[in-house]
């Protein structure tokens, strides 16, 4: 079976109209320019396989090269450094035939560059390793000759071309020349660039962020953007109140796009700066630990979903400015049933399931992230709506650190737990796959939930490549899990992307975050 | 002599207290229900993953051995690496050090250069309509959030009246790093236009973390002034007619000075913490983002490194302190 056997058209394509509307609009351009854009999370590395968030993706998308790359929103998969993939009909082997590039120091991108590429995330244990782990075999990378490499699944897994972008391809010849005591050049890449990507790393300073020139030689050429930008940089500025300053004074081209919505407000009214709004990928939802009493009773789960007020926390709280959504899976991804509304703020109803619970009701600990403030403002609410219905409830917010390590400990999780499931890769196993499968428990799933028909839906969704059937699988998980009360499942983000007036061309894609730079440019 | 004799002793006290320092820290930090390896290895990480991460690190060793191998690290000079990027710690910590000191420095002596006049002002017009002022100006000074005063300096300076620049440390990246004091290396290379770059950025930082401390250094000189006023060797001198001016400033205030300069030693540990808010706020690129990053990441070689970095130089200040006493107070020498 052949896939994207052509030229990365599509993304020309698609680029060219961004491009056209952009330009439709704009005076005409300057050449080049220097985009700043103010960070909230530091680059305390740029080591493209340590890290694997949302919040330091520039770095990864800009300096280096995948495979494949995602492009746009809904986020579609195009060839980036691969030129065509051909997938066995058993769905275990994956070549790809690799372009004509060059890495920063103008040596070939070759294949043995991806094995190594591979085989050193499988073995530094950290950043994306997760995706791959069990699927690719440490070695098994294989490239026959320099423009050919061949993955040998260990099994069949239909997200496999989903992560590969996520591979991505680092300077085996320089990574190696600076390995310190076996560490893999982990030191070394974490303040240098060994990539091939659109930008060449020009400065780094782990206090301030990292700057970047545009790579004249990157393969897939410029002739896209009339003015491209010269110089990127990318500046960590932890406080809202300073990147929302700065972007209004112009001292930065942009920041993120999940700032809270009075500060989106007031850039909005600001002259110097536009918004751009799209609904992203990221669900905020509450992980119920479904393995322990009285959770592991449906009707008390169902009597903690019909307690939350949703219509109050959305319109009143976000002030509209998120998408109600009723499933585990974002509302804009396929496999997401179009059907179901979910539960309602109804102490009513709350209060017949809670009625029906047979387990003894204890006072239950409702956990937030400290520090993000909408977690800690959904457990007052849903403590409140508990309080109405006899629930006794206690409210702990603790740091990321602190609860990530408590999630995967079935003793010591939190009984609920509001927080956010980003987007890594755009397929549904990203959601349901690693929130609720069986052989995820205590590892990505921390609901300890474990429903065989649900698991037998989601194994087999993950390991077929009939798109008919994974898709209607699920539909179907998404309606059982939310039948079953997994989680308290409230909305599905949107991104309000905010850019200096001059800035053009900002393509988004829930995975990028819009911060794919080599389709930019300023009046 | 007795001056040398107390640095002496001073000195060493220096290591024992820094280590225990060090195993406080250590075992707080530590005992936290934190799991930085879970963080590092990243939301979707299996339960083998983080334990190869965690015997990779070190951290599944019961505390104490974990203990004595860093301080067996950093009796050979090893501060160990960050959990998260591998680095050495001394890396992290020699490039962020230099801008915390030489924001904190600056408060410091433009705090001690406006309060102690200030101060003296205040004591000598006692009651008057100044005093009042200044000393609703002291109180205000200790009052005020360091958080809220950086945002109201950010927008009337910078927003409204486009005086200074609104954050950062400098325009672009900076001198060519020398001492990593930017007010010193653009100096040293001449460069003038970098230097009045520096200075402008500082301005509002360095008030916004001053305005506390000259607020303290102010009143304890007022105190210390209406103190000393009312000795008999004033009476006397300006009964031999040494002019009132001479009087106040030549003989009082070195009085007056000694409780000025030991809240001078204390203020430099507060000026190191509220850097932490005015570093945010400024987006200044110093030590203070970073020990909160690494508190709230759990990155344990960093927490002990810059620990013992601020422990290491508040000793060192207040060692500067007893020192200074022996100049102003002649007793403390003999």
């Amino acid at each position: 079976m052949r896939l994207f056997d052509h030229s990365p058209r599509l993304v020309r394509l698609a680029a060219a109209a961004v491009l056209a509307a952009g330009a439709a609009v704009a005076a005409p351009a300057q050449a080049g320019g220097k985009f700043i854009f103010a960070n909230s999370s530091a680059y305390d590395t740029l080591d493209p396989h340590a890290i694997f968030d949302v919040g330091r993706v520039a770095s990864r998308i800009n300096l280096y090269d995948g495979l494949m790359r995602w492009f746009d929103n809904p986020p579609h998969l195009e060839p980036w450094l691969a030129e065509k993939v051909d997938i066995s009909d058993d769905g275990l082997t994956y070549t790809f035939t690799l372009r004509d590039a060059k890495f920063h120091d103008g040596s070939p991108v070759e294949a043995s560059d991806v094995a190594y590429s591979i085989d050193r995330i499988l073995e530094m244990k950290k950043g994306a390793y997760s995706l791959f782990e069990g699927t690719v075999a440490p070695g098994s990378t294989k490239a026959p000759d320099a423009k050919t490499v061949v993955f040998t699944l260990s099994k069949p897994s239909a997200i496999f071309l989903a992560t590969v972008p996520e591979i991505h391809v680092v300077n085996e010849e320089l990574v190696r020349a600076n390995e310190a005591d076996g560490d893999l050049g982990t030191a070394w890449l974490s303040k240098n660039d060994a990539g091939s990507g659109s930008f060449r790393l020009t400065r780094y300073d782990p206090a301030i962020g990292w700057q970047a020139t545009r790579f004249e030689d990157h393969f897939f050429g410029w002739d896209m953007v009339e003015d491209p930008l010269d110089t990127i940089e990318f500046r960590t500025v932890v406080e809202i109140n300073s990147r929302v300053l700065g972007l209004m004074n112009g001292d930065f081209h942009g920041t993120d796009g999940y700032l809270p919505q009075d500060q989106v407000k007031r850039l909005a009214a600001s002259e110097n700066v536009v918004v751009d709004e799209q609904e992203s990928m990221r669900i905020f939802y509450s992980i119920i630990h479904n393995g322990r009493p009285p959770m592991n009773d449906v009707n008390f789960r169902k009597a903690l979903s019909y307690s939350f007020d949703y219509d109050g926390f959305i319109d009143n709280i976000l002030s509209g400015s998120v998408a109600r959504d009723p499933v585990p899976l974002p509302n804009n991804m396929w496999g997401a049933p179009a059907d179901v509304e979910g539960y309602t703020y109804d102490l009513e109803k709350a209060k017949e399931h809670l009625a029906m619970v047979k387990e003894e009701v204890r006072e239950i600990t409702l956990g937030a992230l400290a520090g993000y403030g909408q977690t800690e403002q959904a457990a007052a609410l849903l403590q409140n709506g508990l309080n109405k219905i006899g629930i006794e409830s206690k409210i702990v917010s603790e740091t990321w650190p602190v609860a990530s390590g408590k999630m995967r400990d079935e003793e010591q999780m939190y009984d609920p737990l509001f927080l956010w499931k980003s987007t890594y890769y755009a397929d549904p196993n990203n959601w349901l796959g690693e929130m609720y499968a069986c052989e995820q428990i205590g590892a990505r799933n921390n609901s300890w939930y474990c429903n065989e028909e649900v698991d037998a839906l989601l194994s087999e969704a993950r390991t077929s490549t009939d798109q008919a059937l994974r898709k209607a699988n699920y539909e179907k998980a998404n309606r059982l899990l939310m039948e079953d009360a997994a989680g308290i499942f409230v909305y599905n983000t949107k991104w309000f992307g905010p850019f200096n007036k001059d800035v053009k061309g900002v393509r988004f894609s829930p995975i990028g975050n819009g911060q794919e730079m080599r389709w930019v440019s300023m009046d | 002599m007795r001056a040398l004799v107390l640095t002496v002793n001073r000195l060493a006290w220096f290591v024992p207290t820094l280590l225990g320092l060090l195993a406080i820290t250590f075992t707080i930090s530590h005992l936290i229900p934190a799991d930085p390896i879970a963080f590092i290895a990243g939301d979707n990480a299996t339960a083998e993953q983080i334990a190869a991460l965690k015997a990779k690190f070190g951290v599944d060793k019961p505390i104490p051995v974990q203990l004595w191998n860093y301080v067996l690290g950093v009796a050979q000079g090893d501060f160990g690496v960050s959990l998260y990027t591998q680095r050495p710690i001394v890396d992290d910590l020699v490039g962020r050090l230099p801008a915390t000191l030489e924001l904190a420095f600056v408060s410091i002596v433009a705090s001690a250069i406006l309060g102690i006049p200030l101060g003296v002002l205040a004591a000598v017009r006692r009651n008057s309509w100044l005093d009042h002022a200044l000393r609703v100006f002291t109180v205000s000074g200790l009052a005020i959030a360091a958080f809220w005063l950086a945002i109201l300096f950010q927008l009337l300076f910078a927003m409204r009246l486009g005086w200074t620049p609104l954050q950062g440390r400098v325009d672009g990246w900076g001198p060519d790093v020398i001492t990593g004091f930017f007010l010193i290396d653009s100096a040293v290379a001449g460069d003038w236009g970098v230097f009045r770059d520096v200075v402008a950025h500082m301005i509002l930082p360095a008030v916004t973390l001053g305005f506390p401390a000259m607020a303290t250094v102010m009143r304890f000189t007022r105190a210390g002034v209406l103190d000393a006023i009312n000795s008999n060797y004033v009476d006397y001198q300006l009964a031999m007619g040494v002019p009132h001016r001479v009087v106040i400033w030549r003989y009082v205030l070195r009085n007056a000075l000694i409780g000025t300069v030991t809240q001078l030693g204390l203020i430099l540990g507060n000026l190191i913490a509220n850097a932490v808010v005015v570093e945010a706020v400024f987006d200044w690129p110093g030590l203070g983002l970073y020990a909160v990053n690494s508190i709230l990441q759990s990155d344990y070689n960093a927490i002990m490194g810059f620990t013992l970095v601020i422990g290491a130089v508040f000793i060192i200040a207040n060692l500067l302190v007893d020192v200074t006493h022996g100049l102003i107070d002649p007793r403390e020498s003999h």
